[in-house]
């Protein structure tokens, strides 16, 4: 746990003293209120609906693109079997980088709190709906760093590896599409894997167990890839 | 040494392929255990996302009957304001119905892309909602799923699809179409009436169920050689009758529960009572019904307590207030009429009372033990009424009296949140469709943002501009104070 806990803290002062964090966060900020104002604009609705599906896929090329620096550079640097031969764990690796990666997020998210506020003031949004959009949108985000972490513990070049962790989660959004693409029958089996489809019900005030696994699961299988890549320098 | 070293690597990234392969199968596996014991919870202030308890119970009873039901949905018309709302609205629902029933197979169709479906089901309308049960259909059109409510700034759309795929379910279930007639001729509330105090609307709600509300006049009755309650009559409701029944027509009203007829009887305080009622061994006392727990800010409207009915399980379970406008008392007989099984269905609270005039304080009646009479004050009661009693010949009588005739009316329906259900859930209690009775639920409405053209300016500037725009100073400050070190 402590182990966990100084890669977090090490990971968090990279990121705030790192121009690039503040200019990423910049842009996600930039493009939540562009959602919100065309979502509120075109509808007219106190929610936070149609943000949320589109900052989804705006996290699918940011998250990847934010990570992409946490492995790859700690091996450009030749840094990465320092801690690796150091007393911390590889376990206590990727979950301190991973929680790092998520409290930016949910840093990020705070930021859009008032896009919920200027909803208030023009309206009655419904409050538990905007908190289990936001909770959707955390678990979508961490789904995501997990798969950014496992591209950079798989290449040596930074910005390949943020490409590659846009590639692999593009599958997951693109299913959610799959009616277009395909027929009905196969179209509903394929989409209870995008990630959209899961997105859904939060941004209508619904928890769903299944939503919640799906996301566990695909955190849990990138954090395990990547603590596996990890491992596999030992034998390599 | 070189052949045995790979070897090993060979066997460990083996290992770890399948390892790997092994927990990516594991948690797949887990994610369709969960898919398939879904737990749902709404978080939403108006509980609006999942399905009234109405429409489950309906749900429940096409998953019985196992025969497949196809739902098709077609989207509103491209461009138009209110499209998204209709579409989403829509969507929602069909989604909803998907997850909540093994037998119900739903489909959003785009209109304008998928002219082969619409053509095929012969729809040439947008927002359409085309509900299947092998041959049997019924298509709901835009003006019954959507309303449009208020004016001005004030006005919004509501949605009411769910209620009318509710009442399409009914209506594709079997054949449970039911009449229920409302005697008229003595002042009596009358269905055809649209204001506050006519009974419209009400049809409206029993129509959910496939029930149709007709008038039944003894004196104008020409389709019978002699007067009758008609053989079709599920049930018969008497609502505020002005002037007292005649004796020849109570008659024909107790021969109708001789043959296990049933009978909802509705007065209010000071309205004649139907002598009827005696031989049910129901008495309403004089007076009406007050208590300290009101309706704000009416002195007249005492907070009903459910009591264990089958009528307001539900609504006791959901915690659904049904409002009732001023009420008269309604009391069993003692002793209790064999034959007679009477339940209280409404009363007050333990600080109710019988009012009977006296004094008033800031406009609202007092307890005066000496005149009124104490509490808990029943308002509405319901029989079972056996052969043993005498009055029945064949199976058993259903009778429902209501102190409160209001509560039947266009005026009260949406009084309170559980009226409605109280209503249709009296009515299908009478008529024998126990297993029906469920809370319904109101329209969802959307939530809508009062923006006029100045405000647009100020929002995209706070949305767009001011958060951007202080991260990216911040970003500027430590990436100075880094040069400057």
């Amino acid at each position: 746990m402590r182990g966990i806990l100084t890669i977090w803290k090490k990971e968090l002062r990279v990121y705030a003293v790192n121009p690039t964090a503040y200019a990423f966060l910049a842009v996600f900020l930039f493009l939540s209120g562009l959602f919100f104002f065309l979502g509120i604009t075109l509808t007219g609705e106190a929610s936070l609906r149609v943000l949320a599906s589109n900052l989804a896929i705006a996290e699918l090329f940011i998250l990847p693109m934010l990570t992409m620096r946490h492995f790859a550079e700690e091996r450009r640097q030749g840094t990465l079997e320092m801690l690796l031969t150091s007393p911390l764990s590889p376990f206590s690796l990727v979950i301190g980088k991973w929680l790092a990666s998520l409290t930016l997020c949910a840093l990020m998210f705070l930021g859009t709190a008032i896009l919920p506020l200027i909803l208030a003031h023009y309206g009655d949004p419904d409050w538990g709906v905007v908190a289990t959009t936001y909770l959707g949108l955390l678990l979508v985000a961490g789904a995501f760093c997990a798969a950014g972490l496992f591209s950079s513990s798989l290449l040596d070049d930074q910005l390949a590896a943020g490409l590659l962790g846009i590639v692999m989660l593009l599958p997951f959004w693109l299913v959610s599409r799959a009616e277009a693409l395909v027929g009905d029958e196969l179209a509903e089996r394929v989409s209870a894997f995008g990630v959209l489809n899961h997105l859904e019900g939060f941004g209508r005030g619904i928890v769903d167990s299944a939503d919640v696994t799906y996301f566990a699961a695909l955190t849990f299988c990138f954090l395990f890839l990547t603590f596996r890549a990890l491992e596999s320098r030992r034998w390599r | 040494m070189a052949m045995s070293q790979r070897k090993r690597r060979f066997a460990a990234g083996g290992n770890a392929i399948l390892v790997s392969a092994l927990v990516v199968v594991a948690a797949c596996v887990a994610y369709l255990i969960a898919d398939l014991n879904r737990v749902r919870v709404d978080l939403s202030a108006d509980q609006g996302s999942v399905l009234l308890s109405d429409t489950r119970t309906k749900l429940a009873m096409l998953d019985r009957a196992g025969s497949p039901v196809m739902i098709t949905a077609f989207s509103g018309q491209r461009g138009k304001k209110e499209s998204y709302f209709k579409d989403r609205a829509l969507l929602d629902l069909v989604e909803e119905l998907d997850f909540a029933s093994q037998v119900v197979e739903v489909h959003f169709v785009d209109l304008d892309k998928d002219r082969l479906t619409a053509e095929k089901l012969g729809v040439t309308d947008y927002s359409t909602v085309v509900v299947q049960r092998g041959e049997a259909r019924v298509d709901i059109k835009d003006r019954e799923l959507f309303r449009r409510v208020g004016s001005g700034a004030e006005r919004r759309l509501d949605f009411l699809g769910e209620q009318a795929v509710a009442r399409a379910f009914a209506q594709l279930t079997a054949d449970n179409h039911r009449v229920v007639y409302t005697l008229v001729g003595h002042g009596e509330l009358d269905p055809q009436t649209q204001d506050l105090g006519g009974l419209s609307e009400v049809a409206a709600v029993l129509e959910q169920d496939d029930y149709e509300l007709k008038r039944l006049d003894f004196v104008r009755q020409t389709d019978q050689p002699v007067p009758r309650v008609p053989d079709d009559a599920a049930a018969l409701a008497i609502l505020r009758p002005k002037v007292p029944i005649p004796p020849l027509e109570e008659d024909l009203i107790l021969a109708y529960l001789a043959g296990g007829g049933s009978v909802l009887i509705a007065v209010d305080p000071g309205t004649p009572v139907p002598s009827l009622l005696g031989r049910l061994g129901v008495v309403i006392p004089s007076g009406r019904v007050l208590d300290k727990l009101l309706v704000f800010p009416y002195p007249d409207r005492p907070v009903p307590r459910y009591k264990g009915h089958r009528i307001t399980k539900d609504l006791a379970d959901d915690s659904m207030v049904t409002v009732v406008s001023s009420a008269a008392p309604v009391q069993p007989s003692v002793p209790a009429r064999e034959g007679i099984r009477s339940s209280i269905v409404l009363e007050t609270s333990r600080d109710g009372w019988i009012d009977r005039g006296g004094e008033v304080k800031n406009g609202q009646g007092l307890f005066e033990p000496e005149i009124d009479g104490a509490g808990p004050a029943s308002m509405a009661i319901a029989l079972e009424v056996s052969s043993d009693s005498g009055l029945v010949k064949k199976g058993t009588a259903r009778v429902l009296v209501s102190g409160d005739a209001d509560l039947f009316t266009n005026g009260l329906l949406t009084e309170g949140p559980g009226n409605s259900s109280f209503v249709l859930n009296s009515f299908r209690w009478l008529v024998g469709d126990d297993d029906r009775i469920s809370v319904v639920g109101k329209p969802a409405s959307v939530r809508r943002l009062a923006i006029s053209a100045e405000d647009i300016d100020q929002i995209r500037w706070l949305a767009l501009g001011l958060g951007p725009i202080l991260v990216l100073l911040l970003g500027a400050g430590v990436w100075a104070a880094r040069r400057g070190r």
